[in-house]
């Protein structure tokens, strides 16, 4: 539960904290959601960039959510549990050690994003990619902190849940 | 030739539908809610500072 003394309807922790702000969520989620929906990114890339920004952050509630696109697209719990270490792990890919390096770098310092780091991404993911991987990142970095800041509940284990959608509640 | 925006001209429009709706969730955010201007242009400004964000 939030620390906020009142809270929202809503199925999920982040529905009934964000769910305060009723005409800010709903455009939030058609944004979140079109990562997804338009494919903009390979959604095991996507999955990748989204969970290691929540390590970084030491976000739980974000850390325990996991997108049914990835895990369809191949994306294991094994290969999760080695994120932390995937400098060193042959178990990523070069276009995931590319978003890798971007997303810790953005998160840590954006100023430090060197040519080497932006064009790794670019050869990888193509001009539009490297958009859509800035734009996911802005998201996911700024809603780990407001799930953070805001004590947005962490569910007791790992959840699997689909795709985000506009009309369906966060998890 | 007109000026183009260096954002949505340029950078956003390699991802139009992304563009699209962030625009309609940052437009909701400067055009209502409970915070008056004052207080979420000083918050702009100030994490713009923070990150040493030139734009």
């Amino acid at each position: 539960m939030s620390w906020l003394p009142a809270t929202a309807g809503g199925a999920t922790p982040l529905d009934r904290v964000f769910g305060l702000r009723p005409d800010l969520y709903e455009p939030f989620r058609a944004f979140y959601a079109v990562f997804w929906s338009d494919r903009l990114l390979d959604p095991v890339v996507l999955e990748l960039a989204r969970l290691r920004v929540a390590q970084l952050l030491r976000c739980e509630s974000e850390q325990q959510v996991r997108y049914a696109p990835a895990l369809d697209a191949g994306l294991t719990e094994e290969q999760i549990a080695r994120l932390p270490d995937w400098p060193r792990d042959s178990a990523f890919t070069d276009a995931q050690r590319a978003a890798l390096a971007f997303a810790e770098q953005f998160v840590l310092d954006p100023h430090g994003i060197d040519d080497d780091c932006r064009d790794a991404v670019i050869d990888h993911l193509e001009r539009p990619g490297l958009v859509a991987l800035c734009e996911a990142l802005a998201l996911f970095d700024g809603f780990c902190r407001f799930r953070t800041i805001l004590g947005v509940e962490a569910p007791g284990a790992v959840q699997t849940v689909p795709a985000p959608a506009a009309a369906m509640s966060l998890a | 030739m007109p000026a183009r925006h260096p954002i949505r001209g340029d950078v956003l429009a390699l991802q139009p539908e992304a563009s699209a709706r962030f625009w309609r969730l940052y437009g909701h955010l400067w055009a209502h809610g409970v915070l008056d201007h004052g207080i979420k242009e000083v918050a702009r400004l100030r994490n713009a500072r923070i990150t040493d964000c030139g734009y």
